[in-house]
């Protein structure tokens, strides 16, 4: 903080270099990413219909858990443990065992089973490190905060996943927002932007959202006064802000309007040649499913994805599903149908970005992590839905050093408990920072406790 | 009954099943604490058939000859009791009418279900002072000093209305050396008309304000409601006015009830009417149940439309029973003087349409499955406060069901009918003397093709003869139908309206006899100006003669009445909403001050005492200091619920004044207290989405003072120099640049963001509004000591030796309007410090 002063109150902190990231930022140690590419499925994608397939459902089917031999589920000490509700029951196991609604295959050469309904990641199963033991504790939406933040909901708003990237690390684009957030972003029921925001860190190292509309991804970019002239201006209004930063030292708003005002200088410029994709090829364009209705949409959204990956932005937050309240995924009913639907729109751009950043050498050093607050039940919920599954979940990772074509941790047999190497959602935090060079452990603010659980610890046996 | 009186079935159903399967842990779907519950039973299927022990899962499961068995965790049950539970089945299952609700009871005393207790300030003086020393001092926190009278002022002026002050207004408060100068400049702010905008746009966030929606190009009104903008102006005048928040809610949710007939007051129902939802009645009335408590009783009600609330006591029941209170509602549009077509003007509000439209509950919340076997009155949630008083139907004035008897309808429809009366003479000379001119070229050989334009002529004369004898004849109907509606609705009964509803009668048919004439007439004339034959609108002709055929024929019948004026609808009101108003207003409820309190706190010192704002239940989280709300809270409803009184409470307090820095960054109260929870500083707080480009324009001197009227279009954000609060506001419809500031959600806001992101320093840089505004207030403020002058003016404070020199080397190197500029981005401009 000495330091900040100083060179607040000498003028000198200004470089072009965003100020708190020269102060906050840690030298990364020995990194294997650069960035990372986050992609949230909202509303909870079921596990056993994607990446953890589970046959004795298909066995059981109809049969109360209770009757078969895995009824030591629901007697487990991990229902306890695991779950953080403030009154018991509102979302049940869910007693009668539901079959899987979708087949799977061995893919690639690690032969890693993936669900029909993700053929085209199927396809590059032999780049992903699946992580099927992962469990929440909160077994509400809540969880989608949660998954960003590593705490209940019940804690409040606290730094994210992306705001501790973008705290920790320097930039690698002067002229880009370093956490960038794609897609409509989870509801204000589940935390709204508390999932992509930065809590105490201030909010100046919160996500930045940014339509994929090439032709206007940010409004009011274009200036009305020369170049130079601008520049001039800005540079008043800097020093200006900087006098006041000086008498009021305590204002973290004032320190976040004045990295603001950088960013957005450069980002007048930067931002709109990132969304133009018209020096993309038709191959590219096909690769993302561009050319079809259904993948379209998100096909484009990570498109500019790999854009801003490859311009430098750190971390970018992309979310899918949001529909006004828990997300599309949430597949209480139909899940046949819904599921169904929501993977088509999703594989084949996802595989398409995997094999984009490959091809250009990008997947190297950029982490793909596919996510979801939670899983779904074994059993059924109503006649043809699942309900909310805090206690084991997968999800994967990609690129950036991760082992590739790897299974790591396991459900029990119906999906029900995470039970062989169990991990906690920041434990994938870990995995992601130790990538990038970061320790959690020295990412701490002072005022602002964090304890073992927000750490987590990386996943070592993905690690290549 | 309670359960100790209860049948001795019911004993065991409470002591060996009640704890697995109430309200509040729903075993497999089952809640045995009500008969309809344990009736109906959970997800493997009905619970008991009553009469029938041996068809009822309840018997066989604890007689263990079903799976699954029960209890689940304890031993059997004695074959007594058994015997006990199956003949009680046999018996019909009788259970006690008051039986209370096993989940609801076993519910805590949550501090925000229990009423405000007011405890005596604990020092003299200002009371929020008071409470809050005793806690910094508890805490060895040192209160920071009172900030300077111009940082103050700003602070004041941006809080109560808006916009900052004029450099007039700083001089004016600067010069006042009175002890008591501060207290002036509250009162009189408090007077201010545009305190009403200032704090209407904050109410407008907590009760959803939105504009209608749908499709705006098709006139399809879908969701809200056409002229609910009528709303949006009672709650800037009600502020203004200081009209008692309880009364506020009452005419929002029962101004039909409680004013029936009083077009001012019911303009308030805009906060019912904006739930309309053209397609989903069931979505229109979950949103008036959930928005309802979320504004006035601060709880989240939602989850208990699919199942019992799960963190407060609300159950499944009760969900749908505050639902009844809004059943019976639908949305119309009264007429309004001056304005004759409902379709461009009108007064938007509610009424009850539906006496007696049932409410069910719908079993997990799906509109498929309504448990039709019960239909549901309307009761309030029993643990969220006081009983609900006596639901009394309310008789409405004739001038409320019948409001097109009031005088000035027939007065504007008179008007207008003889409008079109000498619209219709002024067509037909028009079309006289286009027939002379036709008939002149004629005569003097100067036209091609002269049947033809002979032909059109006579068509245009003969139809404005005929449209005028129409229009004439109009008259004299409507004249006959005001009179015999006068009659009809006289007191004491006028005996001539039978007479007159017989003249009515024939008038109107003589005039729509004429009007069919003029129609066939017009499609023919249309017919034979499309030549060509695909062009031919034979459905028009068809009408037209089949409108003149109606006439006719209901001429030569017997004449039995005429059409009245207007729309009668019903002569009561169910008093469902009035019951609901008062309970919610009641003195004994817990919640509606203290929301209230919170609402109002949180945007003066940009934190509310209860974090958060929209869930004052289990959920949410408790107040940091309690004591202070609760003392605020009964200090609302001891001072007959005044705002302003409230408002000159808190501006008064040292609290507020505080400067809102320690001047250091590690000051030693920002150890102790990081997040500033017991104010020992003011909080800096980013101006709101609004005021941000209210005060662009006023520092320019441009911002337009028109109070009210119609929404306008966003599209004109920066053409317009209206305040903010007056354009269209709708999920489909929304100012950018609010947006960029954190605009308020039109579905949900109670509480708004404050983000800092480089898309307002985009908006500031570069729009339209900052680069005019910039330029107007370079020129106005033109001649010496021009930086001192544009600090004064923008910023409300004179630039310091250091910000003098800055401004100075710039102004070398660039413009006037780039220095104005440069300060209309200065984060102190958006900033109320």
């Amino acid at each position: 903080m000495q330091r900040r002063q100083f060179l607040a109150k000498t003028g000198m902190g200004f470089t072009g270099l965003a100020l708190s990231s020269m102060l906050s930022a840690q030298k990364p140690v020995n990194p294997k990413a650069k960035r990372v590419i986050w992609l949230f499925m909202i509303g909870g994608v079921s596990h056993m219909e994607s990446f953890d397939p589970k046959p004795e459902l298909n066995k059981y089917a109809g049969k109360l858990l209770g009757d078969t031999p895995h009824a030591g589920a629901l007697e487990s000490p991990l229902v306890k443990q695991n779950l953080r509700e403030l009154i018991v029951g509102l979302h049940k196991a869910q007693p009668r065992l539901y079959p899987l609604q979708v087949g799977y295959q061995k893919r690639g050469q690690s032969g890693i089973e993936v669900s029909d309904w993700f053929p085209h990641v199927g396809g590059c199963v032999d780049d992903l490190a699946v992580v099927r033991s992962l469990w929440t504790t909160d077994n509400n939406h809540g969880a989608q905060m949660q998954f960003h933040t590593g705490r209940h909901v019940l804690e409040g708003q606290l730094p994210t996943i992306g705001s501790w990237v973008h705290y920790g690390l320097g930039s690698l684009n002067e002229n880009l927002p370093q956490f960038v957030v794609l897609g409509e972003p989870i509801d204000t029921c589940c935390g709204g932007p508390g999932a992509h925001g930065a809590g105490y860190l201030g909010p100046q190292h919160g996500g930045v959202r940014i339509d994929v509309k090439p032709e206007n991804p940010l409004a009011y970019a274009k200036p009305f006064m020369e170049p130079e002239e601008q520049r001039k201006q800005f540079e008043l209004i800097r020093d200006f802000n900087r006098l006041a930063e000086i008498e009021y030292p305590d204002d973290r708003a004032l320190k976040a309007r004045i990295q603001s005002y950088e960013l957005a200088f450069r980002m007048q410029t930067a931002v709109p040649e990132v969304m133009r994709f018209n020096t993309e090829n038709e191959a590219t364009r096909k690769l993302y499913g561009l050319d079809q209705e259904v993948t379209k949409p998100f096909g484009e959204t990570l498109l500019a994805a790999r854009r801003l990956a490859e311009s430098g932005v750190r971390f970018i937050q992309v979310f899918h599903g949001n529909n006004g309240g828990a997300g599309k995924w949430d597949a209480h009913s139909n899940l046949k149908k819904t599921h169904g639907e929501l993977c088509a729109q999703v594989d084949q751009p996802i595989a398409g970005l995997l094999k984009d950043l490959k091809q250009r050498g990008m997947l190297d050093d950029t982490i793909v992590v596919f996510a979801t607050e939670f899983g779904r039940t074994p059993g059924a919920e109503g006649t043809n839905g699942r309900d909310h599954h805090p206690y084991g979940f997968s999800a994967w990772l990609a690129g950036g050093g991760i082992k590739g074509g790897t299974v790591h941790g396991a459900t029990d047999e119906i999906g029900f408990h995470a039970v062989e190497n169990r991990h906690y959602v920041t434990d994938l935090h870990a995995t992601v920072l130790h990538q990038l060079g970061l320790d959690p452990r020295k990412l701490e603010v002072p005022g602002h406790k964090r304890i073992d659980l927000d750490f987590g610890e990386p996943i070592e046996e993905i690690i290549g | 009954m309670a359960y100790g009186q209860a049948p001795p079935a019911l004993q065991l159903l409470e002591t060996r099943g009640a704890g697995c399967h109430n309200a509040q842990n729903k075993q497999s779907g089952l809640d045995l604490t009500r008969r309809e519950t344990a009736v109906r039973g959970g997800d493997r299927g009905p619970g008991i058939v009553p009469g029938k022990s041996k068809e009822s899962l309840l018997y066989l499961a604890v007689a263990h000859l079903a799976k699954p068995n029960m209890p689940k965790f304890a031993a059997k049950l004695s074959d007594a009791e058994i015997a006990t539970v199956a003949s009680w089945i046999d018996q019909g299952a009788p259970w006690g009418e008051t039986l209370v609700s096993k989940a609801a009871a076993v519910v805590p005393n949550h501090w925000a279900f229990v009423p405000p207790v007011r405890a005596t300030p604990p020092r003299p003086g200002n009371p929020i002072d008071a409470f809050l020393s005793v806690a910094r001092e508890q805490r060895k926190l040192a209160a920071m000093p009172s900030a300077d009278r111009r940082t103050l002022l700003r602070r004041v002026y941006l809080d109560l209305l808006g916009v900052p002050p004029t450099v007039e207004d700083s001089e004016s408060f600067l010069k006042d050396t009175s002890a008591n100068a501060y207290e002036k400049l509250v009162d009189r702010l408090l007077a201010d008309q545009r305190y009403g905008e200032r704090w209407g746009r904050h109410w407008m966030d907590i009760w959803r304000y939105s504009d209608w929606y749908g499709y705006r190009n098709g006139n399809d009104v879908r969701n809200s409601h056409k002229f609910v903008w009528r709303w949006r102006d009672w709650i800037v005048e009600s502020l203004n006015r200081d009209k008692p928040y309880d009364r506020m809610i009452t005419e929002m949710l029962a101004g039909d009830e409680v004013a029936p007939g009083d077009p001012d007051t019911l303009r308030a129902t805009g906060f019912l009417a904006r739930n309309y939802s053209k397609y989903d009645r069931d979505g229109w009335m979950q949103d008036a149940v959930d928005h309802t408590t979320l504004a006035f009783l601060g709880v989240t009600v939602k989850c208990a439309r699919c199942h019992d609330h799960k963190y407060d006591p609300i159950s499944q029941d009760e969900y749908y029973k505050f639902r009844a209170f809004f059943e019976p509602y639908e949305v119309r549009v009264d007429r309004v003087q001056g304005k004759t077509d409902i379709d461009k003007d009108g007064l938007t509000r509610i009424y009850d349409a539906a006496l007696d439209r049932p409410t069910y509950l719908l079993i997990r919340g799906n509109i498929q499955t309504p448990d039709k076997s019960n239909s549901l009155l309307p009761a309030v949630p029993a643990h969220l406060g006081p009983a609900l008083g006596k639901i009394a139907p309310v008789s409405l004035p004739l001038s409320d069901y019948y409001p097109d008897h009031r005088e000035f309808v027939a007065i504007d429809l008179l008007a207008e009918a003889k409008g079109a009366v000498t619209k219709a003479e002024a067509e037909l000379e028009k079309q006289k003397e286009a027939y002379a001119k036709v008939e002149k070229e004629l005569a003097e050989g100067t036209v091609k093709s002269g049947y033809a334009k002979m032909r059109g002529a006579a068509d245009g004369l003969e139809l404005a003869t005929k449209a005028l004898k129409a229009a004439q004849a109009a008259v004299p109907a409507l004249e006959a139908r005001i009179a015999a509606d006068r009659a009809k609705y006289a007191e004491p009964a006028d005996k001539r309206f039978e007479e007159l509803a017989a003249i009515a009668r024939t008038k109107e048919r003589e005039a729509g006899i004429l009007k069919g004439d003029e129609n066939l007439l017009r499609a023919q004339v249309e017919l034979t100006a499309a030549l060509v034959p695909e062009k031919k609108d034979e459905k028009k002709i068809t009408e037209a003669k089949k409108k003149l055929a109606a006439a006719t024929a209901a001429l030569e019948q017997p004449a039995t009445g005429y059409t009245p004026v207007g729309k009668e609808y019903l002569t009561k009101s169910t008093g469902r909403r009035k019951a609901l108003a008062e309970w919610i207003t009641s003195r004994q409820n817990p919640l509606t001050a203290r929301v209230a309190v919170n609402h109002i706190w949180l945007r003066h010192f940009g934190q509310a005492l209860v974090p958060t704002v929209f869930d004052f239940g289990r959920n949410g989280k408790a107040p940091v200091q309690p004591e202070l709300l609760d003392y605020l809270a009964t200090e609302l409803v001891r001072t007959g619920w005044s705002m302003k009184g409230l408002h000159r409470l808190i501006l008064t307090s040292r609290a507020y004044q505080m400067r809102s820095t320690a001047g250091e960054a590690q000051h030693p109260n920002a150890k102790i207290d990081p997040e500033n929870l017991y104010l020992w500083r003011m909080n800096p707080r980013r101006l709101e989405a609004e005021a941000v480009r209210d005060s662009t324009l006023a520092v320019a001197g441009q911002l337009d003072r028109t109070m009210g009227g119609p929404e306008l279009d966003t599209a004109k954000g920066f053409e317009s120099h209206r305040r903010s609060l007056y354009f269209s506001h709708s999920p489909d419809a929304q100012m950018e640049f609010l947006k960029v500031f954190d605009g308020p959600n039109p579905t949900e806001c109670y509480q708004r963001d404050e983000s800092v992101v480089p898309q307002q320093a985009l908006a500031m840089a570069n729009s339209e509004l900052s680069r005019q505004m910039a330029e107007t207030l370079a020129k106005r403020l033109e001649g010496p000591q021009f930086t001192q002058r544009a600090f004064l003016a923008i910023l409300g404070r004179p630039p310091s030796a250091k910000e003098k020199a800055l401004a100075e080397s710039f102004l070398e190197k660039s413009t006037a309007r780039n220095l104005v500029h440069a300060l209309l981005n200065h984060n102190d401009f958006v900033t109320i410090r």
